[in-house]
């Protein structure tokens, strides 16, 4: 068995049951999980910006940073090794903020939005999720029962 | 003996702060000084030394022949990042026990630090149009007071974690009002000690509340501020204050900044990180 380690604007897609996908240390940056039961294809995304109109060229060079490039990559690699969008199991988690933030430093809230709008497009649902808030996530993704395990920063591991 | 106390006494067993950082800086502000000279006082530090030559070589400053004299490296770094190269040197040791009762591993504590530090400087650029070096020290040393305060954070976690949860607190005025001081005075205080210039320590007692420091025209304070939150909201480093932190909301009007400054400068720092590993890597 393997950790499959996602970094900050990375993406890891598996088939393999023993395998657990982890991405740590989400703070306003979002973790997304997928996971097809039939075809036991998972994936973990974590994304750190909302739009790739911020810099384009970047966001050809990895797709990853931002949640407009990352999602689709992250289904469309997915169904390149079996998987059915209408089977997908999404999970989400991340996308903090700092205590009462008005005015500045709202990339936490924008990543959620940027999300739900695309999510929103494309018909897809999301099964659970532990978003917003001022802590920070840490997530894995275990294939063999295809749950998702949320920590959060200094806090104990829970089923999301 | 109360918390506070027991706190401040450990500043007392904190090494002294090598010399060579503070030596090779009034040299190189001197109108006439040759390699020689500055390369003296670095052999003078064995550990220093061995870490300059490591820094040199490695993918950040990308030399593209091996550097393999203290000499060499002097001519090679240059003064601006010589400076920065013998200040992360000198003050990797201190970090190399980490936090823990902040952070999970010991090495979060200083890949935080560097990462905070290099912001700082994507930041100076974009606001002054240049970088600076004691900005870059004040922004590698910020979190110097949690070496001191991880054991007593961690004793008390239960009782700051429920201020913050439950009164909507920060982590930090949580930790004051349960240990009686906080990480960020505690580092000006310890930077105090260390003889560093007031500008280095104040940076380091306010930098998470540069509003509250009266001389606010200072803008040293407020970059460190700056570059540690995104540093935080990215994922470098954060540790069990998470994104429990107040924010300061006059800061992008100040320097007349957008959000879209603040997610490039963030862009920008992933490409400093990739290519800063073997920084990190020398703790």
């Amino acid at each position: 068995m393997s950790d499959l380690i996602v970094g900050i604007s990375d993406i890891k897609i598996t088939n393999k049951l023993d395998d657990v996908i982890i991405t740590y240390a989400l703070g306003s940056c979002i973790g997304i999980s997928v996971y097809d039961p039939v075809a036991k294809v998972g994936g973990l995304l974590h994304y750190m910006l909302p739009d790739s109109a911020l810099d384009a060229k970047k966001a050809k060079d990895n797709p990853a940073m931002f949640a407009d490039t990352g999602i689709p990559m992250l289904f469309k690699s997915c169904y390149a090794m079996g998987a059915e969008k209408k089977r997908m199991i999404v999970n989400v988690a991340g996308g903090a903020s700092i205590l009462d933030d008005t005015n500045f430093f709202r990339i936490g809230q924008k990543n959620i939005m940027a999300m739900r709008k695309i999510f929103w497009k494309n018909n897809i649902m999301i099964k659970a999720e532990d978003t917003g808030a001022n802590y920070n996530r840490t997530i894995r993704l275990v294939m063999e029962m295809g749950k998702v395990f949320i920590r959060s920063s200094g806090g104990e591991m829970k089923e999301l | 003996m109360t918390i506070v106390d027991r706190i401040l006494k450990s500043i007392n067993t904190i090494p002294a702060f090598p010399a060579t950082g503070n030596k090779v800086a009034q040299l190189l502000n001197q109108a006439d000084y040759s390699v020689m000279q500055v390369a003296n006082i670095i052999k003078f530090d064995p550990s220093m030394t061995a870490n300059i030559l490591k820094m040199a070589n490695s993918a950040y400053f990308s030399p593209l022949h091996r550097i393999s004299t203290i000499n060499d490296a002097v001519i090679y770094l240059g003064q601006k990042n010589l400076l920065r190269a013998i200040q992360t040197a000198g003050i990797s040791k201190y970090y190399k026990k980490g936090a823990l009762g902040y952070f999970d591993k010991t090495t979060d504590l200083w890949e935080h630090c560097v990462a905070v530090a290099l912001m700082s400087q994507i930041l100076s650029k974009k606001i002054t149009g240049q970088e600076d070096s004691t900005l870059y020290t004040a922004a590698l040393l910020h979190d110097v007071g949690k070496i001191i305060m991880g054991e007593f954070v961690r004793d008390s976690l239960a009782k700051i974690s429920t201020l913050v949860s439950e009164k909507n607190m920060s982590f930090l005025e949580a930790e004051e009002i349960v240990l009686g001081i906080n990480h960020a005075d505690l580092g000006g205080k310890i930077t105090e000690h260390w003889n560093f210039p007031v500008e280095i320590s104040e940076a380091i007692a306010y930098h998470h509340r540069p509003d509250l420091l009266e001389k606010k025209e200072k803008i040293i304070p407020w970059i460190v501020y700056m570059a540690d939150q995104a540093c935080l909201m990215m994922g470098v480093g954060g540790g069990v204050d998470g994104l429990a932190q107040r924010a300061v909301s006059q800061l992008l009007k100040k320097f007349n900044l957008r959000m879209r400054d603040l997610e490039m400068s963030m862009v920008m720092l992933s490409d400093d990180l990739d290519r800063a590993k073997e920084l990190m890597s020398i703790v």
